[in-house]
């Protein structure tokens, strides 16, 4: 008789969420949203939707408010449509870079916040106006917002721009010791392309590299399990000599030297193993002798890369390498605690040693 | 004869009584009280609750695994013992009424933002009324039912080892807490539930084993803990973890497979049954002290009056800060049960051997 009773009571409890209901067909299920700045130090919000609907011509609405906060954007932009706005669904915001020079940490305390955005969010910086490129339809993808977040994600995997999720950027924004990153995305003419990486200080957007920098930094940033690199290696007969390294798995360690009166000296040593699979140089690979000298090439052009990209992170001060982690963890907690990262960071000596080896060149002599 | 708890079933039991709602906030706790590292202070905490689980042990060995009712009835009178039965029903009931509406708050501010929490309350009352009407061997039963069903996520634990660093960690030991003695207290409530198994003595076996398992079980929590806790601690930073409410509930929501994105909702429900079991025998052990009180009424009428008292109270809390503060305080009350029973039982167990003894 319970089980009746209590069967008949939980099916009527059931009723009790209607209030709470999700209809797909009823919902516009927010996939990619933009801020930007706007006059007044307003926030401009867009917000690309896409349409379920099969019969309908359009891949996806877009939506866009004026308003002084984030969720009152949503508030503004659901009176827009007939539809019921959630960002359960939310896969990439899109930050313009003139919001992020202001500092993004409100904007991102708002999207945390909310229960139905998950910190696996991809985060990106748009060269530019974030709004505009997402309006832009870029041919032959009829929806700009997932058109961007396969972008990301394509190239994150691969190790050509670190990952960068709601989760990576607060995760570097709170710990000591380092600076978040962020992808840039840029409108390229008739396609959106990742133009390079932005540095912040704190939650600032300060500096950025070009896309074709991001492996070096890649490098000088942790182990990388792929990744590509073409390196030119002086001239031969007036045509560039190029070395296309694929297949690259990178061991990065790191060690601090204290060189007192709060002086530190990092040493980044990589060791890099990948395949050759272009080489335009004049060197015959087979023999191992060539190949070595082509490895110290390898590396010293990547030494001085990375030296090179160091110099300007200290220049800028962002420690966006996690130099100052490591400082942290050899030092005591007092002493971290009355160090002033910030003005001993540019301050120090940074090391770069790399050691490269060829594990095969092809399957051609 | 009469059917015995297995030693198994006992370590099950007291595990699923154990793990609760505070898994989702331990990690930030750990951070926020104790600072860096915070997670190696489950390693004292699994020493003293081994230490409280030696009283308990204590108690079965010299009452000879008789009730604890039985033996303080023997030599105080019901008069006395009557207000403390009802100290224990209302603190047990109340406990574990309280970790049930603060699952049913989580639950709808994640999936039904709009609707009354009090309706999935109700619907977790049911369930749980009818645990309780089928007594202690079902509700065991249905604990390692529910552990089976919930083991594999444990390897959930494996999904963010790509994502683990140690840099986070920090050397540095316990630095940045504050108000640790507080801290303490209130982060022993994640261990709570092993305390209930000095109920349990009338049902299990007299073998060392039973009282093993009752050590196994509380081992095993705390390798849970340990495992989520330290991986808090690598895949958050420690200013991160900080800042974050519920750090179980961001790490579920950060699992994405190819063909299915944000299962947190899904896997919250999984939790259920961990809630579902250490509700239920917190209100079994209130029942028990009832029982003692009014030993006439049948099973079903009290699980009912129990049912609906506890469900007219959980009215009162409205928002999750008062569901905590309640749950603070009421911890507080179970905390002092947890060693204060034993320590009572084994001073009267004592005291009647010395007069056995004499005579």
């Amino acid at each position: 008789m319970y089980r009746r009773l209590s069967a008949v009571l939980l099916m009527l409890l059931l009723t009790g969420c209607s209030s709470d209901q999700r209809i797909l067909e009823k919902l516009g299920l927010v996939q990619t949203a933009s801020y930007d700045l706007a006059e007044n130090h307003q926030l401009k919000t867009t917000y690309s939707i896409p349409v379920i609907d099969p019969e309908s011509s359009e891949r996806r609405l877009l939506l866009t408010a004026v308003t002084d906060s984030l969720k009152e954007a949503r508030v503004r932009l659901s009176k827009q449509i007939d539809l019921r706005l959630v960002s359960g669904q939310l896969r990439s915001v899109l930050f313009g870079s003139e919001l992020a020079k202001e500092g993004l940490a409100d904007h991102i305390d708002t999207l945390l916040r909310d229960p139905s955005i998950a910190l696996g969010v991809q985060v990106a910086i748009v060269d530019g106006d974030a709004g505009k490129l997402l309006s832009k339809p870029f041919k032959p993808n009829k929806d700009t917002g997932t058109y961007v977040n396969h972008l990301l994600e394509k190239e994150s995997s691969s190790d050509a721009i670190p990952p960068t999720t709601l989760y990576a950027f607060t995760r570097e924004y709170h710990d000591d010791g380092i600076d978040p990153i962020a992808p840039i995305v840029k409108d390229e003419g008739n396609r959106a392309g990742i133009s390079g990486i932005a540095f912040f200080q704190d939650d600032r957007f300060v500096m950025k590299i070009p896309a074709k920098d991001g492996i070096i930094f890649a490098l000088l940033r942790g182990d990388i399990k792929q990744g590509e690199l073409s390196a030119k290696l002086g001239e031969r007969n007036g045509r560039k000599v190029v070395v296309m390294f694929s297949s690259m798995l990178n061991k990065r360690k790191v060690s601090v030297q204290h060189l007192g009166d709060n002086r530190f000296k990092f040493i980044i040593a990589n060791s890099i193993q990948g395949s050759v699979l272009e080489y335009t140089g004049h060197g015959d690979l087979s023999q191992s002798k060539k190949r070595h000298e082509l490895e110290g090439d390898v590396a010293e052009y990547i030494r001085d890369k990375a030296q090179e990209m160091v110099r300007q992170l200290q220049q800028n001060n962002v420690d966006s390498i996690g130099i100052g982690q490591y400082v942290r963890n050899s030092l005591t907690y007092k002493a971290w605690k009355s160090l002033d990262w910030r003005k001993v960071y540019p301050g120090v000596e940074v090391e770069c040693r790399v050691k490269v080896t060829i594990k095969d060149y092809g399957k051609y002599m | 004869m009469m059917e015995k708890l297995s030693p198994f079933h006992v370590g099950i039991l007291v595990y699923m009584s154990q793990i609760g709602i505070i898994v989702f906030t331990l990690p930030r706790q750990l951070a926020d009280y104790f600072g860096t590292n915070g997670w190696l202070v489950l390693l004292p905490g699994l020493l003293l609750t081994s230490f409280n689980i030696y009283l308990i042990t204590l108690v079965h060995r010299l009452g000879g695994g008789k009730s604890v009712f039985e033996i303080m009835e023997r030599s105080v009178p019901k008069a006395v013992l009557y207000p403390v039965y009802l100290g224990l029903c209302s603190v047990w009931l109340l406990f574990g009424c309280m970790i049930g509406k603060k699952y049913v708050l989580l639950f709808q501010m994640l999936a039904f933002p709009t609707t009354n929490p009090m309706v999935f309350k109700m619907a977790l009352d049911v369930l749980l009324f009818l645990l309780l009407i089928k007594g202690i061997f079902t509700i065991s039963k249905v604990a390692t039912f529910f552990f089976w069903m919930t083991f594999w996520m444990y390897f959930i634990f494996l999904w963010f080892l790509p994502s683990f660093n140690w840099v986070r960690l920090t050397p540095f030991i316990l630095q940045g807490g504050h108000d640790q003695i507080k801290g303490a207290f209130d982060l022993y409530s994640a261990y709570l539930g092993y305390e209930l198994s000095i109920l349990l003595f009338p049902y299990m076996d007299k073998s060392k084993k039973s009282l093993a398992a009752i050590y196994a079980g509380n081992a095993f929590l705390s390798l849970v803990y340990i495992c989520l806790s330290l991986i808090c601690f690598g895949f958050f930073s420690f200013g991160q973890l900080k800042k974050l409410l519920f750090p179980l509930l961001d790490m579920l929501a950060y699992i994405q497979f190819p063909f299915v994105e944000r299962l947190e909702n899904m896997l919250y429900g999984f939790f259920l049954f961990l809630i579902l079991i250490t509700a239920a025998m917190y209100w079994w052990g209130a029942m028990e002290a009832m029982r003692r009180m009014i030993p006439k009424l049948k099973i079903p009428v009290m699980a009912f009056l129990l049912t609906v008292i506890s469900y007219c109270i959980s009215y009162i809390p409205k928002t999750l800060d008062q569901v905590n503060n309640w749950i603070l305080h009421l911890g507080y009350a179970v905390t002092g049960i947890a060693f204060g029973l034993p320590v009572l039982l084994i001073a009267l167990l004592l005291l009647q051997g010395r007069r056995v003894s004499r005579v």
